[in-house]
């Protein structure tokens, strides 16, 4: 099923290695401010000491990762941040306090240029890419995006390579899609191991490598769904170092492999193809 | 159980590999936008029907695709590839209904059936159902669409003779299916299993079943997420054909050739 190579210097596959920062603005969505302990501390285990596990895994592994970080979590977890910088990592938007993108109607706009300006003055750079909260979206939100000067989305799980999409004539944005199956938050939420979790990833990826398609791994620094944890975190650098004893392995981040994509393989599509139907039936109620 | 099983035409043991589209119906029937983490049916589209395709005719093996009608309206040219390539498209609801349709039930079928027939130019064979609902309405419209066969119910290990109060449906089979054991949703959905480990159990059925001298059919999806387009779940598939091709004495169909080949020997299916 191998196909001729679609990366830089005909390396065999891709490999994106994403982080989705999502501390406390996901509590807060269960969880009043007062209520931050106990089951709901989860995500501030991610920013005392799940993060910092997962950017030295990155760091020994020599990787460069994209970080989607909501704009909230940013402006109370500076120091996070700011080390994620310093470790040369690319910060993407992932919403302000971690909204669902497909409820806002009217206020998507105005909360996608919060967020945008708000982490754009924490990190003193504009961000160019976004993954949307609880991967919900409308098929308006790519146009936004694009509108704001932003290069990409990772949020879809529809493709094995990215691809491009017009919004509107000579408004393009690349998608950049993920799997489900190489997120860490699918086999934690459900209390698998992370035993399991590396098994099916080694799996996934010999399969992927083998066809050179695009793999975008997924992580979260959380204590109870991502990988914050220390066997969680030797799970993902016994993966990495697996994926590394592949030779022609294209590691890049998400704002590279987009930038690169977009030059190579300029074909687009619309936005929201095939979904005429949708539209047809959400008519009819 | 019932022991040995004697099939026409001394084969030993029947197989058919069955690929449920399962397209952006899945999402738009529970009023989601197909968008996101809610895309997983895009990739059947994109990707993973055609992935099926390539890997069957890699292997000179049939196989049936079920198509929810609103998957074929939304990516009709994919329906059509399937059927010009020569493999059967067969009626499976029109978005996905997993909940009970009630007295909608006779205009769905009648309306995915006039998608498809329309789409394809001929008429589908058989229907099997999103989410293995079914009531006494069923075979009765089915039988008058001029299907001969349904593959929804999970009662028994072989095919038979469709039954209505008592009395056989004549010109109609029933396919048994399982949603528990030889499908892959349960265990991309659920338990998380690791591929291989998904084929030693598929291996570990079809040694049963071939030593009953039986049938066995395989159900999987060609989108992402819970199904098997991706990479390392088609290939398992592709794994399993292999396997079952090392036995003597079996046959491949398309669920309609078995249903037809089972009525042409009628007297084996009562």
């Amino acid at each position: 099923m191998s196909e001729k190579s679609k990366w830089p210097q005909g390396k065999t596959c891709a490999v994106v290695v994403t982080v989705n920062f999502d501390a406390e603005s996901v509590d807060l969505h269960e969880a009043k401010p007062d209520n931050l302990y106990g089951k709901y501390s989860y995500g501030r285990y991610g920013m005392r000491a799940g993060v910092w596990r997962l950017l030295d895994v990155l760091k020994g592994q020599g990787t460069k990762a994209t970080f989607f970080v909501p704009a909230l979590d940013a402006e109370n977890n500076r120091a996070a941040v700011e080390a994620i910088l310093k470790d040369g990592h690319e910060i993407g938007a992932r919403g302000y306090a971690f909204e669902d993108h497909s409820k806002l109607k009217d206020q998507q706009r105005a909360t996608l240029e919060r967020a945008h300006h708000a982490l754009t003055k924490i990190t003193g750079i504009a961000p160019v890419g976004w993954r949307a909260p609880f991967g919900l979206l409308t098929r308006d939100t790519l146009g936004q995006l694009a509108d704001l000067g932003y290069l990409y989305d990772s949020s879809f799980q529809d493709d094995d390579y990215p691809y491009v999409v017009e919004c509107a004539p000579g408004k393009r944005i690349v998608e950049l899609p993920t799997f489900e199956a190489l997120t860490d938050a699918t086999f934690y939420n459900p209390r698998h191991s992370h035993v399991r979790l590396l098994k099916v990833w080694k799996e996934e990826f010999d399969a992927m490598y083998e066809a050179g398609h695009c793999v975008n791994l997924t992580l979260h620094p959380r204590g109870d769904y991502g990988s914050g944890r220390a066997a969680r975190a030797r799970a993902v650098d016994e993966f990495l170092n697996y994926v590394k004893r592949h030779p022609g392995v294209h590691f890049a981040t998400c704002r590279e492999l987009a930038q690169w994509w977009r030059e190579a393989h300029p074909a687009t599509e619309p936005v929201g193809a095939n979904l005429a139907p949708f539209d047809a039936e959400l008519a009819r109620g | 159980m019932q022991g040995k099983y004697r099939w026409p035409d001394g084969v030993r043991c029947v197989v058919t590999l069955t690929v449920d589209f399962d397209g952006p119906s899945h999402e738009t029937g529970r009023q989601l936008a197909p968008l996101g983490v809610n895309s997983h049916g895009r990739y059947a589209g994109r990707r993973g029907v055609y992935r099926y395709l390539d890997l069957f005719e890699k292997h000179g093996i049939p196989g049936t695709f079920y198509v929810p009608g609103y998957d074929a309206e939304c990516y009709p040219e994919v329906v059509k590839d399937i059927h010009r390539r020569g493999f059967e498209v067969g009626a499976h609801g029109y978005l996905h209904e997993s909940w009970d349709v009630g007295a909608d039930e006779e205009m769905l079928l009648r309306k995915s059936d006039k998608i498809l027939t329309d789409l394809l130019g001929t008429r589908p064979l058989g229907w099997r159902s999103p989410s293995g609902r079914k009531s006494g309405v069923t075979v009765r419209v089915l039988k008058d669409l001029g299907y001969i066969y349904d593959s929804s119910d999970k009662d028994y290990d072989l095919p038979y003779v469709v039954r209505v109060d008592g009395k056989p449906v004549e010109g109609m089979m029933e396919l048994p299916s399982s949603a528990f054991s030889l499908d892959d949703f349960p265990f991309y959905k659920y338990s998380m299993t690791p591929p291989s480990e998904v084929l030693a159990h598929w291996q570990q059925e079809f040694d049963t079943l071939y030593n009953e001298n039986g049938y066995f059919m395989l159900m999987v999806h060609p989108r992402s997420g819970w199904g098997s387009g991706t990479p390392a779940r088609a290939r398992i598939m592709e794994d399993m054909i292999r396997y079952i091709k090392g036995h003597a004495g079996v046959r491949f169909f398309t669920v309609g050739g078995l249903a037809r080949w089972c009525l042409d020997n009628r007297q084996h299916f009562d």
